[in-house]
């Protein structure tokens, strides 16, 4: 309800609002003042009374005049400006951000807040349209504008009020600009596909009209139409497709309110299961394991890494995680595979009381803490609401199956195969669909009604030709939400003037009281050791000998701060960005390239700033002393890690540089001692590396990486140096230090492997007491006829290791500050700058530590620290699996042409199939039954791990967990998913 | 408080003895002194209203609802009462509580039940920022004409929520709040207490504080639904206290029905001149 106006001033009064908010069950009667202005200008250069009202804001900046005064015409040659609507924005966000319409655009204030509350990032979208003005986007401010703010009449729902609101804002447009000032006509189109709406917009005299109808009307509509989002061309549905399937409806919110309060229903994050995409897992902190979904009803239209609502099922549909294989095939043939059927008749079963729903509960609870393995059922449930969607912007291609073969102008649907398997495929409208196959498309998902059997989106673009490495690569920079536009030009501005001929002041004479405070360390004897050919050297070393034998060591790392100061916009994008990403034929780099590789880097024979830790160590590597400042230093030598490795080794070579090295490598050797002594951890990820053809860049071998002394030299050192800065900045930040820890695993992840080991390997097992327990476990699970055999185990215990993460120090105690892995009980990201945001803001907290300059605020406020945080952690999740899916698709081209036999290792079995990993290539795959044997014959021994079967030559088979065999390998490439991948044959 | 001379009191004894009674402000025996109010001008009360008298004391009452678990709570109705310069503990606050608490006791508090498990609690805040007269009848006025005013929110997540529970939510539009009178489907007034003097065997409505110095005893009494309801309470006010003949209690019984119903008419037009002006400036 709203009351009178009241005038305060001229060009100010007040009114105010009354309204109810639930929160928490209760009902709050809430009441605001709203203060309307008349100073608020329409934004057009066309506009000559405009320009006089304007009042400069709080720092004296006025107003900036955005639309044109010569805007884009229509088809009939008409100016126009656009008003747009909510839905409009929400549905059709690409559309508006298309640089080939929609120009001279105003967001109505309304719209805006309207957007805000149903998609934020879609508003950041919108946001950042509007401050490129690029677009000529502008946002009207229509609910503090004394002329177009309207009051909510009696009986009048939020929404009629809001639509009734942004029609004001455009008759007010017509009228302000038409009949009063403007000397051309400017035509104000509304843009709404809200059918009530637009009638009540055209009866108020405004030319309204729906998406459709306004692209059409473009020169250029024909181009566009394709970009329609489905939901608007047909709201709802695709017509013919209706009651193909019916999801049972989500709970509403007031349910769900109440239900997660009471203990009935369950919030987590849906894991879609790699080998079958019609189970999912949901982690509750209520049970310690995981809440199985099985089935796509109960599945109810969540999408792998949504945010969900579960409710459990009753204990007689309790189930095994199913160990058969279930992959999305091709469309068509199994458009009606896979659903249990049984779940129709859950229905019937009448309503379920909460009291029964508490006691399930709990048996589940019970369930899932047993440590007996009596029974291995696991509580089932279903999904009953999503909270959040995970949806953004997909890779994938078009089936080919379901593409007609009728040739027309209409536009048709069709599926579109995503990348990730673990989603389901996707129904667009095309009228190119032809035109589309076999290449990479981006499309957005717009809807999932309960009556649909597969979500609705649209098309975006596309990015070539599928297995073109540019539409590969851009793929998956999409796919992991890596941001690889090149840098904005306000970002560039942050970077001194001087470009590529910058050069360190002349310390002499510090006119800067900084660089007074810069010690020059030009003198030591620093080199820096990284993999060949690396531009962006982010640490150096030195060593020497003291007069008293003991030994100065010093860790120099590149000092970005220096160049990126917080909170410019710089700083931001690399906030945003946290973490370079390296593919291997392309670096996506964290900063932009002339700090990276230039300025920042510690090229050798140039004077450069670092940021050094300085420690006075004894013969047994015992910290003696340590000071940390900032510097100047001359590295005498750029080394490759082999170069280093040889010149130590080679004995004629007894110049102080590398006799500084020696020292260091003795160093190194006596810290890893220590490490490993206290129970760190040696685990293996399969990796490799692939060796590109120098002219043409095609992938040639692939090559397992191999370590030298000098690689955990530098290793070593660089630990070192984190955890002595990490002791430093939790000193001066108790709160607020930007640390790194790594929970120990939880006993359930080793459950199933430890079960494995004892089974298949005579009563072997991997010890969880403590790090330096697990360690010496790996050490002993040897099989002395294959030496691979304690690497892949290695293999396996890193995938039930819990994810390093970065945290402020406030939000665990000291004892959690610990880093399981490496077996110390602090630690951090400081030595790599140039590549990670953590170690940025280490850098400046460590700067505030010693008193170097002070640390600005965002580094010292716990909550946008945990921000800064939550982000990066994403970021360095996202590049790792970046870096992993460009070289699985490089070793999927190696294999092209390396067709051959090679070993590898049953790492899982299931009752029609088993996964085979194979080292060479670090690649697993999965080999169905029906490509080794007989179907009717296998049968699968699941206490024993083993699979038993009649191959395809008639003769008794069995295969069994950590089983080494011999595979075919071939690359092939799946014609529905358009991924090529290593398919393995058993011989 | 005003003290009177000797002659004064004598004087005041004599004309309100008399027949037919003469009251030093000249007002008929059953006349209230003429009221000032005003309802619903407390933006963030579901229901407030504020009375006045002619000599300047001054109530204003507040009435809040909480959505409460039925199961946790014994009653839905709660008064506080604040006095200007009186401890929240001390006897004439406890009494005044107790009067207003009890007047209560038959409010239809099933228009409170929202679900099943949640319902409405009110909070009834009284201020008393002056008085001079004894404030119950001023406090009860205020109270009712808060109570008939109040607003609560509708409802509109399931109200069965017996079996599988809801969080009960709101319809965020404050114009679709309904009167408790709405939700009883009858008209709602809530008890008044009206305070008589006795003298003799005379009978004042409202005494004011001069007659309250000379009246032999007061009477409380509960005005619902058309007559006069119990308890009904003896005050003294001063300090002569005689007691109540039983003539004079069936007199006060008399009056109390024949004239409350004209008291509680003139609350309800005040509130039909005053409603649907929200107005917080």
């Amino acid at each position: 309800m709203i009351t009178n106006r009241k005038r305060l001033s001229s060009g100010l009064s007040v009114t105010s609002k009354v309204f109810v908010r639930s929160r928490n069950g209760n009902a709050l009667k809430i009441v605001r003042e709203h203060y309307l202005r008349n100073d608020i200008p329409c934004y057009s250069h066309a506009c000559h009374k405009c320009q006089e009202i304007v009042k400069p804001d709080a720092q004296g900046q006025l107003p900036k005049f955005i639309l044109s005064s010569s805007p884009t015409k229509t088809k009939d040659g008409v100016s126009h400006y656009v008003v747009i609507d909510t839905n409009i924005i929400l549905h059709a966000i690409d559309l508006l951000e298309n640089t080939q319409c929609f120009y001279d655009v105003i967001v109505p204030q309304t719209v805006l807040e309207e957007v805000r509350n149903r998609s934020f990032p879609i508003y950041q979208r919108l946001r950042n349209l509007v401050k490129s003005e690029d677009k000529r986007f502008v946002v009207f401010h229509n609910e503090y504008n004394e002329a177009t703010y309207v009051n909510r009449e009696k009986g009048q729902s939020i929404n009629d009020r809001n639509d009734h609101a942004i029609r004001k804002v455009a008759s007010w447009f017509n009228s302000h600009l038409n009949t009063e000032n403007s000397p051309t006509p400017i035509h104000i189109i509304f843009i709404c596909n809200d059918v009530d709406n637009c009638t009540k917009a055209k009866q108020e005299g405004i030319d309204a009209r729906s998406l459709v109808d306004y692209i059409d009307s473009l020169p250029n509509g024909e181009d566009l139409r394709d970009l329609i989002p489905s939901d608007i061309v047909l709201p709802g549905n695709f017509e013919g497709d209706q009651n193909e399937t019916v999801f049972p409806e989500y709970y509403s919110n007031a349910r769900i309110m109440a239900g997660i309060k009471n203990g009935t229903l369950y919030q987590g994050m849906l894991n879609i299961s790699s080998y079958n995409y019609l189970q999912g897992t949901v982690s509750v902190p209520a049970f310690k394991k995981p809440l199985l979904i099985i089935g796509s009803k109960n599945l109810n239209r969540a999408f792998n890494s949504d945010s969900v609502i579960v409710e459990l099922l009753p204990k007689d549909k309790w189930k095994e995680p199913s160990s058969t294989i279930i992959e999305e095939g091709s469309i068509g043939a199994d458009d009606n595979a896979g659903d249990d059927e049984d779940d129709l008749g859950e229905e019937t079963g009448g309503v379920v009381s909460d009291k029964e729903r508490v006691f399930l509960a709990q048996e589940a609870m019970k369930a899932t803490s047993s440590k007996t393995n009596e029974s291995r059922l696991q509580p089932t449930a279903k999904i009953v609401g999503v909270v959040r969607r995970s949806w953004r912007y997909y890779v994938g291609q078009i089936a080919p199956s379901s593409v007609s073969e009728e040739t027309g102008h209409s536009s048709r649907s069709c599926f579109v195969i995503l990348m990730d398997k673990l989603l389901p495929k996707v129904r667009i409208r095309t009228r190119k669909a032809k035109e589309y196959l076999g290449q990479r498309i981006v499309i957005v998902v717009d809807s999932w009604p309960s009556n649909s059997r597969y979500p609705n989106g649209h098309f975006v673009r596309t990015l070539g030709e599928i297995e073109s490495a540019e539409a590969e690569t851009e793929a998956l920079l999409l796919e992991h939400d890596v941001e690889y536009r090149p840098f904005s030009k306000n970002v560039l501005d942050c970077l001194p003037k001087e470009g590529d001929n910058w050069v360190v002041p002349d310390m002499t004479d510090p006119q800067d009281p900084q660089l007074k405070k810069r010690v020059d360390l030009r003198d030591r004897l620093v080199c820096s050791i990284d993999p060949p050919g690396c531009v962006d050297i982010d640490d150096a070393l030195h060593a020497r000998v003291l007069p008293n034998g003991n030994y100065e060591v010093g860790v120099h790392i590149a000092d970005v701060t220096h160049f990126v100061k917080p909170n410019t916009a710089l700083d931001q994008e690399g906030a945003s960005r946290g973490t370079s990403v390296y593919l291997v034929d392309k670096r996506i780099d964290m900063l932009p390239m002339l700090l990276g590789t230039n300025l920042c880097s510690l090229k050798p024979f140039v004077d450069r700033f670092a940021f050094s830790v300085i420690w006075e160590l004894d013969e047994n590597a015992n910290i003696l002393k340590v000071d940390y400042m900032k510097s100047v230093i001359k590295s005498r030598q750029a080394f490759s890690y082999e170069q280093a490795q040889l010149r130590i080794d080679d004995p004629t070579q007894t110049d102080e540089l590398t006799n500084s090295m020696r020292v260091l490598l003795k160093l190194s050797k006596k810290l890893k001692q220590g490490r490993m002594d206290a129970g760190a951890l040696n685990l293996a990820s399969p990796e490799v590396k692939v060796h590109m053809d120098s002219e043409t860049s095609d992938p040639q071998e692939v090559e397992i990486k191999k370590l030298l002394e000098t690689n955990s030299l530098v290793e070593e050192f660089m630990l070192f140096a984190n955890i002595s800065v990490a002791r430093k900045i939790y000193d001066s930040y108790p709160q607020t230090a930007m640390l790194r820890r790594h929970a120990p695993p939880p006993a359930t992840n080793f459950e199933t492997l430890n079960d494995m080991l004892n089974v298949r390997k005579n009563g072997m097992s991997i010890s969880l007491e403590s790090s330096k327990a697990l360690a010496d476990s790996l050490d002993r699970i040897v099989d002395p006829n294959d030496p691979y055999f304690n690497t892949l185990i290695r293999i396996m215990s890193t995938r039930c290791m819990m994810a390093a993460e970065y945290f402020p120090s406030g939000s665990y105690g000291y004892p959690e500050f610990r880093h399981y892995g490496l077996a110390v009980d602090i630690y951090t990201h400081f030595t790599s700058p140039i590549r990670r945001y953590c170690d940025v803001v280490v850098h400046r907290q460590l700067a505030g530590a010693i008193g170097y300059e002070n640390l600005d605020l965002s580094h010292r406020d716990k909550q946008r620290m945990e921000m800064i945080v939550k982000n990066i952690n994403k970021r360095h999740r996202n590049a790792q699996f970046a870096g992993r899916s460009s070289i699985e698709y490089y070793v999927g081209q190696v294999m092209r042409n390396n067709e051959a036999e090679h070993e590898g290792y049953v790492i899982k079995c299931f009752n029609n199939g088993i996964v085979v990993l194979v080292p060479k290539f670090g690649v697993e795959g999965l080999i169905k039954l029906e490509t080794m044997g007989d179907l009717a014959t296998a049968n699968y021994n699941e206490d024993k791990y083993e699979l038993t079967f009649t191959d395809l030559k008639g003769a008794q088979r069995t295969v069994a967990m950590f089983d080494k065999v011999t595979v075919d390998v071939k690359s092939v490439k799946d014609e529905v998913s358009g991924k090529r991948r290593a398919q393995l044959m058993l011989r | 408080m005003t003290l009177l001379s000797p002659a004064e009191r004598s004087y005041l004894r004599d004309s309100l003895t008399a027949s037919p009674i003469i009251r030093p402000d000249s007002r008929t025996p059953h006349q209230f002194r003429p009221i000032e109010a005003k309802t619903s001008f407390l933006s963030s009360s579901n229901g407030s209203a504020r009375v006045r008298l002619i000599d300047g004391s001054e109530c204003i009452v507040s009435v809040k609802a909480k959505v409460v678990d039925l199961a946790s709570v014994s009653n839905l109705v709660e008064v506080d009462i604040d006095v200007d310069s009186f401890r929240d503990d001390s006897n004439f606050v406890t009494n005044l509580k107790f009067h207003i608490l009890n007047s209560l006791a038959n409010f239809p508090s099933t228009v409170l039940k929202l679900t099943t498990k949640y319902g409405y609690k009110l909070f009834i805040d009284v201020i008393v920022t002056s008085h001079s007269s004894y404030p119950l009848t001023l406090i009860s006025l205020a109270t009712y004409l808060a109570l008939k005013t109040a607003r609560l929110p509708k409802l509109v997540s399931e109200v069965n929520d017996e079996e599988i529970a809801e969080q009960p939510t709101f319809a965020d539009d404050w114009a679709e709040s309904t009167l408790i009178q709405d939700l009883l489907d009858a008209p709602f007034q809530p008890p008044v207490l009206i305070t008589l003097g006795i003298i003799g065997n005379n009978i004042i409505f409202d005494p004011s504080i001069e007659e309250e110095q000379i009246i032999d005893n007061s009477l409380v009494i509960g005005f619902y639904n058309g007559r006069v309801i119990t308890p009904i309470n003896t005050i003294s006010l001063s300090s002569i206290s005689n007691g109540v003949n039983s003539i004079v209690l069936v007199k006060a019984l008399e009056l109390g029905n024949k004239y409350g119903g004209m008291v509680v008419k003139a609350l309800d037009t005040l509130i039909e001149q005053d409603i649907d002006d929200e107005n917080i400036f």
